[in-house]
């Protein structure tokens, strides 16, 4: 009797053995992300412009054509949602084949081409896009039939895959879920990629979950928690306990040395670079006269601003645009000398140096970027006597040409023509009615940016760039100080599913391959 | 009672619209543009007016003006020019997060300080004081987000007793107060240091009335003196600095909130400054000077049990 009162017992017990064994066996499938964020912003991809909001936008929609995944290199780009495409001899019309079957995230049925018509056009309207720019040359977008796409450009560009690639304005969005949802699009989006949008917790979290219908497969990983961890210190905390599986981290040498020492931490540095810049004002004086910013740019020390903030996660920048850019050339930047400074400035008439007021942002890591340039450049007597604003005066004062030196950190298409347009077309000169942030009033290199954004031979092309980066370089319109590449770590577990080089969304793709060993 | 109850809330109605008039005026001289904020680095000029046209923001500041006191008090707060949700749901969605720190961590001032402010008193100068007035000095001199970390690194990371991001789920107690402990202990120690300072020199001034030394003579036992004739005169200032810290505990939350990585009202107001959320930061902003005038409100109320004489002024 004993004996088989005990047997349910032990049978129970074996059970709760094996469920746990089970348990333990099968791979975790929620993946639990830390991002440096208050609360994300929006969620139509062709308004999500912060690295937040990029960055998850990338797991939800797909565009025609995409980047290998851990790639940014433009000779990766493949099929995404278009299976193949062909262009005319003049690179003016080009038409895109479909894939079949591809469902739209919920109950809004399969995309088709009206749903790209619609996307590329709503990409291109200033009012419903934040990339409207990159879409300047669009004639036309047409529906032939349901699987075929066809692009009319003015004139040719010098990317058009690159326009709709899995970037921006190229993410192709559902447009019954648009007409259906208006502005809720932004915080409700819909589209077609591996993980679909569940809910928003503000100041929280972002939730998703795999898209079983996923044309490429269902995803390994079944749910997504996007936390948004404003706070360094405790969002590394949380790394440490086990709380997080990937989290954002800081391009930092003593961060990156940190991390990599914790136990079962991978620290990921990945590509695109952002290039911080000093764009000099060349229609305010002093820095109208050429020696000024020659003097700036000798009195500039690249080496040492690299040692400073790490070599894992810094690169030396060659060019006024930054390195890996398609068109990227080493354009003879000055070397670091502080006597050929002095001397220059002397020449200009400051025998005994000069003070620039310069308008600078509080956030931290662009404030100590700037503060070692401002120790290096006082070295040759040159005093920046920086005013420091909230960040978003700051975005809103150097668009009003009231910083004669503005530092600008940024990472873009990497086609030259999109760094050189935006930063060195005077077209782009901020205070016209074109402006992007041509900072420094350049307009040196004018002739060639324009003559390659339309140039057919890919060559002559390249060629052009480059001698607009080495005029750029000459006419001293800015100085490169430092490259920095993107930071993140994740637990030795957690496997991507592609070799993570780079990412145009600045945080890694989560895709269907993904998966916790 | 009733009268002295209408009375302060009807006074409370020029200081809530006098409030609305200047957080629409700061909002708008602090520079900075919210279509910019929205639209990121590669906005062209013609995108920043359309963004401003949707936004409202090219109309007249006096409409914009009537707008905003119109449907605030109303009431209706709009939606965030951000996010485009509604202003109300995303704060109904925090303020339980927010309210349950405000209450712990004035549980944990006012219940570690007056106690401790009365012993320090009753033993003036001798080592229990001095060690409470230490004390209180070290909780006073640490920023929240020193003392928040500390608190991680022991609590969470090595003995890990608690967790580190602390969002938790409303509708689980267990989870919420798991996750309340270590924020409302590191805002509740800052308190507690303020709450000891005031309520020992309060104490001690009670302490040499002669009504105390009456009481004592008449063979009243000294324990029944001190808690009922001498705290009772001397709650008075500390229910004062009470109500005065609830107001900057709801704005100290901020850094706790950030460290802690909870959800509350101070990281809302700080996302919103950020991104110049005009609409959001309005009523976020209204909404914490309507806190505000309630504790207030309440405190006065408070006065009036402690002390007969303020009910019937």
């Amino acid at each position: 009797m004993k004996f088989l009162g005990g047997l349910p017992a032990a049978v129970m017990l074996a059970g709760t053995l094996l469920a746990t064994t089970a348990a333990i066996a099968a791979p975790k499938t929620t993946l639990v992300v830390g991002m440096a964020a208050q609360d994300v912003g929006k969620l139509d991809p062709q308004m999500a412009v912060s690295t937040i909001d990029r960055t998850a936008v990338a797991w939800m929609f797909n565009g025609l054509v995409r980047f290998a995944p851990g790639s940014v290199n433009p000779a990766t780009i493949g099929p995404d949602l278009a299976e193949k495409w062909e262009f005319s001899p003049d690179k003016k019309v080009w038409t895109f084949h479909l894939r079949h079957g591809v469902k739209w995230h919920g109950d809004y049925g399969e995309m088709t081409a009206d749903d790209v018509v619609f996307s590329l056009n709503k990409a291109a309207d200033p009012k419903r896009s934040a990339f409207a720019g990159d879409f300047a040359a669009f004639d036309k977008v047409e529906a032939l039939d349901p699987y075929t796409v066809r692009i009319t450009l003015k004139h040719p560009v010098p990317s058009l895959l690159g326009i709709v690639t899995n970037y921006s304005g190229g993410y192709i969005i559902s447009k019954k879920a648009y007409e259906a949802l208006g502005d809720k699009f932004n915080s409700h989006p819909i589209g077609s990629g591996p993980f679909e949008f569940v809910s928003v917790t503000p100041n929280q979290s972002l939730e998703l979950k795999a898209n079983e219908a996923y044309f490429r497969g269902s995803p390994k990983i079944k749910t997504i928690s996007y936390r948004f961890l404003p706070s360094n210190a405790s969002r590394d905390l949380a790394f440490q306990s086990g709380e997080l599986d990937l989290e954002f981290g800081i391009a930092d040498q003593t961060w990156v040395d940190r991390t990599k020492k914790l136990p079962h931490a991978i620290v990921d540095v990945f590509e695109p670079a952002e290039e911080a810049i000093l764009n000099l004002n060349e229609t305010q004086k002093p820095l109208d006269d050429i020696r000024v910013r020659q003097a700036i740019a000798y009195a500039v020390n690249r080496p040492e601003l690299i040692a400073w903030q790490g070599k894992d996660v810094s690169r030396e920048p060659k060019s006024v645009i930054p390195g890996g850019n398609l068109g990227y050339v080493d354009a003879g930047l000055l070397p670091h000398d502080i006597a050929k400074a002095k001397k220059l400035l002397a020449e200009a008439g400051y025998p005994n140096g000069l003070t620039i007021k310069v308008i600078h942002t509080q956030l931290p890591g662009m404030l100590a970027q700037m503060q070692v340039v401002q120790a290096q450049l006082k070295k040759a007597g040159i005093n920046l006597d920086l005013q420091i604003v909230e960040h978003a005066t700051f975005h809103q004062m150097i668009r009003k040409d009231l910083s004669p030196i503005v530092f600008y950190s940024a990472a873009r298409f990497p086609v030259a023509d999109v760094y050189l347009t935006q930063f060195y077309d005077s077209a782009s000169t901020v205070g016209t009615p074109t402006a992007i942030t041509n900072f420094s009033h350049c307009k040196v290199a004018d002739a060639e940016i324009h003559a390659a954004r339309t140039e057919p031979d890919d060559a002559k092309q390249i060629a052009l760039w480059q001698t607009a980066q080495k005029k750029i370089v000459a006419d001293v319109c800015a100085v490169p100080l430092v490259e920095t590449l993107q930071a993140w770590v994740r637990t030795d577990k957690l496997d991507y599913g592609y070799d993570l080089k780079g990412s145009l969304s600045l945080g890694p793709l989560i895709t269907e391959t993904t998966q916790f060993k | 009672m009733i009268f002295y109850v209408i009375r302060r809330l009807l006074a409370a109605i020029p200081t809530l619209l006098a409030v609305l008039t200047l957080v629409f005026v700061i909002v708008r001289i602090v520079p900075g543009d919210p279509a910019v904020a929205i639209l990121g680095d590669r906005a062209t000029p013609d995108a920043v007016a359309a963004m401003q046209h949707r936004l409202g923001l090219d109309k007249p500041v006096w409409a914009q003006y009537l707008d905003f006191m119109g449907h605030s008090l109303r009431g209706d707060f709009g939606t965030s020019m951000v996010t485009g949700r509604p202003i109300l749901q995303d704060v109904g969605a925090v303020l339980p997060h927010t309210m349950d720190l405000t209450i712990a961590s004035m549980l944990v001032g006012t219940l570690l300080g007056v106690p401790a402010g009365v012993v320090a008193a009753l033993h003036r100068n001798r080592w229990i004081d001095v060690t409470a007035r230490m004390l209180s000095l070290v909780g006073l001199s640490f920023p929240v987000f020193v003392s928040g970390v500390f608190m991680l690194l022991a609590f969470a990371l090595h003995w890990r007793l608690f967790p580190v991001i602390g969002n938790a789920n409303l509708d689980d107690p267990i989870d919420r107060l798991d996750k309340l402990v270590l924020p409302a202990l590191t805002l509740g120690i800052t308190m507690a240091a303020y709450i000891t300072r005031v309520t020992r020199s309060s104490m001690l001034q009670v302490l040499g009335e002669d009504y105390m030394r009456t009481a004592r003579a008449k063979g009243v036992p000294w324990r029944r003196v001190v808690w009922r004739h001498g705290l009772r005169n001397a709650g008075l200032p500390v229910v004062t600095v009470v109500g005065l810290y609830v107001g900057i505990l709801i704005g100290n939350s901020v850094l706790t909130e950030i460290v802690f990585n909870r959800p509350g009202l101070g990281k809302i107001i700080v996302g919103a400054l950020n991104q110049r959320d005009y609409t959001m930061l309005q009523g976020l902003m209204t909404i914490y000077c309507f806190l505000i005038v309630v504790v207030n409100l309440v405190t006065d109320l408070t006065y009036g049990l402690i002390d007969p004489r303020v009910k019937q002024a």
